[in-house]
């Protein structure tokens, strides 16, 4: 009974929770990690640098590997020299070993003894002293003159020394700075701002003309509005994919029109050279999501109540002034929320150009999504690729808080 | 006779607008079923006296494009059914319940949907790769970044459309909040909950940059991902690309034309993201 009434006096939390959790789990902790990735110089492929380290960290159980297999070598070696120096030799680097595992033991190692273990950069100075010291050793010894086991295996051994050393890879705002230097974020930002201000601007253009036009009734309207829903709904990859087709060089038809009409000196020029992939994509893009603007702008068209048109008409209002004075301060939410989420939409661009051109040619077409994504899965650079999304994310930010200024739009729906 | 040219002047448009909008589809349809000699030849361009055959649907069959459809199918449908579940808890609690936080909560979830989706794709790559969740259908789970804002925009809009004299008569009666939500606001809400598993379904199905980063093995791509593989580097075989473009897309179109009055009210709704 008690619980039944604590259950209904907290439902809103209880059943709000579950979107909550998964929100911070997939939403907020992940841009929390990656605003936490943006401070190191996290390079995937690099064993010493493949995570974030403070501080600086000594991989013990690696270490003891290699000290191991060296011990292991040098009893093998022991066998096959002849001479009394070499082996003296060898007992030397075998003290030195030892005297290596003592360090670790006593200097450094944890009572749990983990793998990675952080250390004061003065320990770790040390320890990276006594393994250069073993190594030197082995060279000399591998320099004299007698019989050896396989003085290679047991150098590339040796060499794994350096591996168990993991120096701190924090960089504080290094990748930022390195970020706002870098000339090819400033061309993909340009790219990425051109392509969004004129596909936004000719969506919003033509798909307001549309949306006027599909409310009016005549036949075969709910025929359009389906058709309307068709470009929306194809995937935008299989979109870009089919567009492809239609502007390749050799049999692409969209190619063929536009050079007959003049717009490109040839088919092939289409993709080819950076102003028409520009435009290619743009077109693309258009074709994509105008319908899509259109049936957003004719859903706030359809509230608007016509008994305003009626009153206006008998007023003698003439329909241009019917469309200034009453249309478009109604319609202005629609127009502000659709704007919004499409300029974020074209801002974040990744998989139509990802199909359509890669990027190219030479790079001219590549959105920051793009480059971003190759940087950090391509070249595996996490901590790079992290700080320039999130300088993406501040623009975005940015141009969200214009819009919301601008507009003063309710966009939660709290007045509703 | 100014009335008669403004309506010719709206056919045309209409026309040409439905032109525009389907003659990509059309071209490509009728290139799925040319032979690769011909769409290299320049026949290509012309409709007239183009050989009819079905080598390029007979061939790409034997590629995996259609364990690639049964992966987007899986996991659409995964995601469809978790995240219509708990947008419709949230929702409801967005639109009638008060409690303190409300609308900073509100404002996170829906915020949210407004971020680029690569801020949050590297912790999310690193966790997966550690958990051993790369190549699975977890991939169903991070899905909730992109549709689970807008399943609750589309179904806050729903549940405040209820009228509100229905659940205040059954708390009268003595019902618990939770209870009135099951047996009472959901069998009205039905339509509007119909409306946001659609969006999610197809949100989930277009999804590219999670399937593209998290499932890397073949067998485990998605439809969307696995299309663009097909732009190989060097050679590209057109007839195979267009008739996987006419494949991939029959079931999006299905839905369209099925559903597509849920669709045009889910987009007005308040489905904000394409």
């Amino acid at each position: 009974m008690k619980l039944s009434k604590w259950v209904d006096k907290k439902a809103g939390y209880i059943l709000i929770l579950p979107a909550v959790i998964f929100i911070i789990l997939f939403s907020i902790a992940p841009i929390m990690g990656t605003l936490r990735y943006a401070f190191f110089d996290m390079q995937l492929n690099d064993q010493s640098r493949n995570d974030m380290y403070m501080k600086s960290n000594v991989n013990i159980s690696l270490n003891q590997e290699t000290i191991d297999y060296l011990n292991y070598y040098l009893d093998i070696d022991l066998d096959f020299v002849q001479k009394e120096e070499t082996i003296t030799k060898i007992d030397e680097i075998k003290m030195d070993l030892s005297d290596l595992d003592n360090f670790i033991a006593e200097e450094i190692a944890t009572a749990d003894l983990r793998g990675v273990v952080q250390v004061s950069k003065a320990k770790q100075n040390a320890l990276m002293e006594k393994q250069k010291l073993i190594l030197d050793s082995l060279e000399e010894l591998y320099n004299m003159k007698d019989e050896f086991y396989s003085p290679e295996d047991t150098m590339a051994v040796a060499s794994e020394f350096e591996t168990s050393i993991i120096k701190s890879n924090f960089i504080g705002g290094g990748n930022f700075a390195k970020v706002l230097k870098d000339s090819r974020i400033h061309s993909t930002l340009k790219f990425t701002l051109v392509f969004t201000i004129i596909s936004v601007l000719a969506e919003l253009i033509l798909g307001l003309a549309l949306a006027l036009i599909m409310n009016k009734s005549f036949k075969g309207r709910s025929l359009i509005r389906t058709f309307s829903l068709i470009p929306w709904a194809i995937p935008t990859s299989v979109a870009a994919l089919m567009w492809s087709y239609l502007y390749n060089g050799s049999s692409g038809i969209i190619s063929h029109i536009f050079t007959a009409l003049g717009f490109i000196s040839s088919p092939a020029a289409m993709l080819n050279s950076s102003t028409n992939a520009l435009w290619g994509i743009i077109i693309a893009d258009v074709w994509k999501t105008t319908p899509y603007m259109a049936l957003l702008l004719l859903g706030g068209l359809q509230v608007i109540p016509n008994s305003l048109y009626e009153s206006s008409a008998l007023d003698g209002a003439r329909k241009w002034q019917q469309f200034r004075y009453i249309t478009l301060p109604l319609l202005k939410p629609s127009i502000f929320v659709a704007l919004l989420f499409r300029t974020l939409d074209a801002f974040r661009v990744l998989d139509l150009i990802y199909v359509l051109t890669g990027g190219g040619p030479g790079g001219s077409t590549e959105s920051l999504s793009l480059y971003a994504y190759k940087v950090m899965f391509s070249q595996t650079r996490f901590g790079y690729g992290s700080a320039m999304v999130l300088i993406m994310a501040l623009v975005v930010g940015i141009i969200t808080f214009i819009y919301i200024k601008a507009l003063n739009v309710d966009l939660i729906g709290e007045n509703r | 006779m100014n009335n008669m040219k403004s309506s010719t002047l709206l056919k045309t448009i209409i026309i040409l607008y439905l032109f525009i909008i389907i003659f990509p589809f059309f071209w490509v349809t009728v290139t799925s079923f040319r032979p690769e000699s011909e769409i290299w030849s320049t026949n290509a361009l012309q409709l007239k006296g183009a050989t009819f055959t079905d080598i390029n649907y007979v061939n790409l069959f034997k590629t995996t494009i259609l364990n690639s459809l049964k992966n987007s199918l899986i996991i659409s449908t995964i995601t469809t059914v978790y995240v219509t579940m708990i947008a419709s808890l949230c929702a409801y609690s967005i639109a009638r319940l008060e409690f303190k936080f409300k609308k900073l909560l509100t404002v996170m979830i829906l915020a949210t949907s407004m971020f680029p989706q690569m801020i949050a794709i590297g912790p999310i790559y690193r966790v997966f790769v550690k958990l051993g969740w790369t190549n699975s259908y977890y991939i169903s789970l991070p899905y909730s970044m992109i549709t689970l804002p807008i399943a609750v925009f589309i179904l806050i809009t729903h549940f405040s459309q209820i009228p509100r004299e229905m659940e205040e008569s059954a708390i009268m009666d003595g019902s618990s909040k939770i209870n009135t939500f099951f047996k009472i606001i959901l069998p009205l809400a039905t339509p509007g909950i119909f409306t946001s598993a659609i969006m999610t379904f197809i949100g989930a199905w277009n999804e590219f940059l999670l399937s593209l980063t998290l499932n890397t093995n073949e067998s485990w791509r998605t439809a969307t991902v696995s299309m663009s593989f097909l732009r190989g580097q060097f050679e590209i075989f057109w007839g195979q690309v267009t008739a996987a473009t006419v494949v991939v897309t029959i079931p999006t179109l299905i839905i369209v034309i099925l559903f597509q009055r849920q669709i045009v009210s889910g987009i007005t709704s308040g489905a904000l993201k394409e």
